[in-house]
């Protein structure tokens, strides 16, 4: 069947884990164009000198043109590219393009059917419109971080990359309802994303408006909230994630506990219920708990808890998914060709009609240069090679 | 001084909405399946929630804090304020779809939407009729979408599970710690999120090709692999075999220097992110940090990732002597990004959301008004106030059995009577939430421009 997203031209400055927005465009079907600068994006090189791993996965499935904007040459080649293209992405600082006579109002002015797609700290509008901003400032700002982390030491941020992969997820999200709204109107428009806004759209348990209901801010709780069981229990090699909410859950576990340790107390009616109806007794009741989840492997406590119907899964590191045996039985994993060779990546999550996603190449700086300008732009090869010797392209 | 635009509310008549004649079916608990809804609510599709009385919404089981001890459950499973985050914009119908004749209602429904949305089990949609085949034999060009844990296949297919577990799986809580103790993971269901963004992505992206090519479409998206990607930068890292990503506290995975640092006041803190040498020369020539800037030990990127220790003491040392919002303020003055650590009363009182629209008040059934915020999605254009709250449980049952489902009145009073539909009862019942008489004016809702300097 066709791809999701048909014909769509997309041009993409966007760098870092923010790329991801075009990566998921190319994923559905869109032939997104990343604009590097020429000798390649300094985004594309890790500390070593190897590739970065930001640049491998986000740009995966991309063609890649190198254009010096800061060229005049560079900079026309670049405004009759997004005179033809559907949507450009744009990670840029406010005024960062402005002043380089690219920014949205200019390409829109030119391009009325264009959808421009901007992601900052703190969005385009506002009275923080230039602040500069990090994934850890956008937490920071989200309402959310003082949840997190041990009670006794500074909050502690979620990572690696979240807020900017909400960034990400929300500007593919409002680019596609763009172009809807496109089909209808003939026009374009801006779409806006600002990583505060990004971070609480993805944090709204935490957030503002529960906080408001309960009339309590939430505090740091640790590792588990004190509402037993929820939260990180040791296991011999690491730990378990145990969440029982239902009262039918908690008595699996305590029959569990009482098997398995000789605790028979934790029987006790005044321990049935919720996490809620426990939280008088957390300290027993988790040290009950830790009995019998250090025990065992945290892999081999989690497939009998389930089997015994209770929801635990293990705490992965990053690296025990290399080795999780179900993105291994799933064929999660795909490898995709770099100019350093193969690198191994998490396969995208949604399959359509039955079939996976398929994910392109990495691109060579460069690579699809010539390619784009000549069937694009309908420049000859002289033309290719004097913008060349002059370092434009 | 603004560029180009204000996100104002209204810019957008409803009929110029993408989504308008677009109809969703909507059959799911919690956040991930609703959310998606409710976000196709938001840009103009008529959302259809249908619920179970008997197997009801997690969220109409808990209520809101607040309410009396003694108040009927039938009022109090329309209270909890996760349900306008996961249901605004939409019609609600209670209807058991595991009878005959609830399921013959429910295919009446579906025969006129264009999309499905769910995130029950795996194991639970064959059982309810619910997979793709079966909506497809409803609707053969429906746009079908199931948002489900693990997916299908593989050892942990059948593994009952909370966001929160999917959160211990898929590595995110592993790296969120201290080094020198156990890590404390996120402790919130954070994946229904981002599966709703990608979600609406797909849907809004498969509405589009039905157009060209008048398909539907089979849409699955397993909340452990989608999590997996959203760090798949780190994960492809730890393929490579160069970084295992242990808890690190708030420093950056490349050295950088970064941190949480204590602000005067109590539980006041600044974060802040030198991420470059430029940020470093800036942050150098702010007042009280220029011996930081003038120290060739922290010149270059290598020297300052050697000394984070030192950098990070001689950073605490200045920020606490200032406010959280002067510390950033500073910083940011010269260039580096910085900001106070808002708490949720900080974020609710945020002039710049604030400007942005992004808490709003919507008509709601059982309050008059409720506090909804807008999706973070919205493009400028289509920025526009939130039509209706959520629906209180069973709202629009019979309206959308009579107009939708087309069927008559002694049906439905039928249905109504054998407990296979169900209404909001006592519509009459009005309740408060003790914030709703001033956060509107707190907020400045609708937004009026700039408070007066001073």
């Amino acid at each position: 069947m066709a791809p999701l997203l048909g014909p769509v031209r997309v041009l993409d400055l966007s760098s870092g884990h923010l790329s991801y927005c075009g990566r998921l465009l190319a994923d559905f079907g869109a032939d997104v164009v990343l604009i590097e600068p020429p000798g390649g994006s300094p985004a594309r090189r890790a500390a070593a000198g190897s590739m970065s791993a930001a640049f491998a996965f986000t740009s995966a499935g991309k063609r890649s043109v190198t254009l010096g904007l800061g060229h005049p040459d560079g900079l026309a080649l670049f405004l009759r590219l997004a005179d033809r293209a559907d949507v450009v992405i744009s990670t840029a600082a406010p005024g960062e393009l402005e002043n380089r006579g690219a920014g949205h109002q200019e390409l829109l002015g030119r391009n009325p059917g264009l959808v421009f797609a901007s992601i900052t700290p703190y969005g385009l509008c506002g009275p923080r419109r230039s602040w500069r901003g990090s994934d850890l400032t956008a937490w920071a700002s989200s309402g959310a971080l003082p949840v997190y982390g041990d009670p006794d030491r500074a909050p502690l941020t979620p990572r690696e990359g979240l807020a900017l992969s909400a960034g990400a997820l929300n500007a593919a999200m409002g680019i596609v309802l763009a172009l809807t709204a496109r089909d209808g109107s003939g026009r374009g428009q801006l779409v806006d994303i600002s990583l505060q806004e990004a971070v609480l759209s993805v944090a709204q348990e935490v957030t503002p408006v529960l906080a408001l209901d309960n009339g309590v801010l939430p505090q740091r709780a640790g590792k588990r909230r004190q509402a037993p069981p929820m939260g990180h229990y040791r296991a011999a090699d690491g730990a378990v994630m145990i969440v029982a909410f239902t009262p039918w859950q908690w008595q699996a576990l305590a029959e569990w506990i009482s098997q398995e340790t000789g605790t028979g107390e934790v029987l006790n009616e005044r321990y049935a219920g919720t996490p809620a109806d426990r939280r008088p007794y957390a300290g027993e009741l988790d040290g009950w708990i830790e009995d019998l989840t250090a025990r065992y492997s945290k892999q081999e406590f989690a497939e009998e808890a389930q089997r015994r119907g209770i929801p635990v899964c293990p705490v992965n590191s990053v690296a025990d998914l290399l080795a999780d045996p179900h993105l291994a039985a799933t064929g999660s994993w795909v490898s995709v060709p770099s100019p350093d060779g193969a690198i191994r990546m998490p396969a995208p999550a949604l399959s359509v009609d039955g079939a996976p996603l398929t994910v392109g190449a990495i691109p060579a700086a460069g690579a699809h240069t010539a390619e784009v300008l000549a069937a694009d732009l309908g420049l000859g090869q002289q033309e290719l090679i004097r913008l060349r010797w002059s370092g434009v392209v | 001084l603004t560029p180009g635009h204000e996100r104002q509310p209204e810019r957008a008549p409803a009929g110029a909405l993408p989504l308008a004649g677009v109809r969703v079916v909507d059959l799911g608990i919690a956040m991930a399946g609703p959310l998606t809804a409710r976000y196709l609510g938001y840009f103009g599709a008529d959302v259809i929630r249908v619920e179970s009385r008997r197997r009801p919404d997690s969220l109409r089981v808990s209520r809101s804090s607040w309410l009396p001890a003694g108040t009927a459950p039938e009022v109090a499973q329309d209270t909890s304020p996760l349900l306008s985050q996961s249901s605004a914009d939409k019609r609600g119908v209670v209807l058991e779809i595991d009878r005959a004749d609830g399921y013959r209602a429910f295919t009446q429904i579906v025969r006129s939407a264009d999309v499905f949305v769910t995130n029950l089990s795996a194991d639970v949609l064959p059982r309810l009729r619910i997979g793709y085949d079966d909506i497809r034999a409803i609707r053969p060009d429906a746009v079908y979408l199931a948002t489900t844990a693990f997916g299908h296949e593989g050892p942990y297919k059948s593994f009952r599970t909370w966001g929160m577990n999917l959160c211990a799986v898929s590595g995110l809580d592993a790296m969120v710690g201290w080094p020198d103790r156990d890590a404390t993971g996120i402790g919130m269901s954070f994946p229904d999120y981002p599966a709703a963004l990608i979600a609406v992505t797909a849907i809004v992206a498969a509405l589009r090709r039905r157009k060209r090519t008048g398909q539907g479409a089979r849409l699955e998206l397993p909340q452990f692999t989608m999590s997996v990607n959203c760090i798949g930068p780190a994960v492809v890292d730890a393929g490579l075999g160069r970084d295992s990503y242990p808890p690190r506290g708030n420093r950056a995975a490349g050295g950088e220097v970064q941190g949480v640092y204590p602000a005067a006041g109590d539980g006041r803190w600044v974060a802040v992110t030198v991420a470059d040498d430029a940020m470093w020369q800036a942050l150098g020539s702010v007042e009280g940090l220029r011996h930081l800037g003038g120290d060739p030990r922290f010149a270059s990127a290598a020297g300052r990732a050697e000394h984070l220790d030192e950098i990070d003491g001689l950073l605490a040392d200045w920020a606490q002597r200032r406010s959280d919002w002067q510390a950033a303020a500073e910083l940011q003055e010269a260039g580096v990004a910085a900001a106070p650590v808002f708490d949720a009363w900080d974020a609710l009182g945020d002039e710049h959301l604030a400007s942005r629209s992004y808490f709003q008040l919507a008509p709601s059934a059982r309050f008059g008004t409720d506090l909804v915020s807008r999706p973070a999605a919205a493009p400028a254009e289509l920025t526009q106030q939130v039509r209706a709250g959520p629906p209180a449980m069973g709202q629009h049952t019979r309206e959308v059995l009579s107009e939708v489902a087309g069927l008559p009145a002694q049906e439905i009073d039928q249905l109504l009577a054998d407990g296979t539909a169900y209404q909001m009862p006592n519509p009459a019942a009005q309740l408060e939430r003790p914030y709703l008489s001033w956060i509107g004016a707190l907020l400045r809702l609708p937004w009026q421009g700039p408070r007066e300097a001073g």
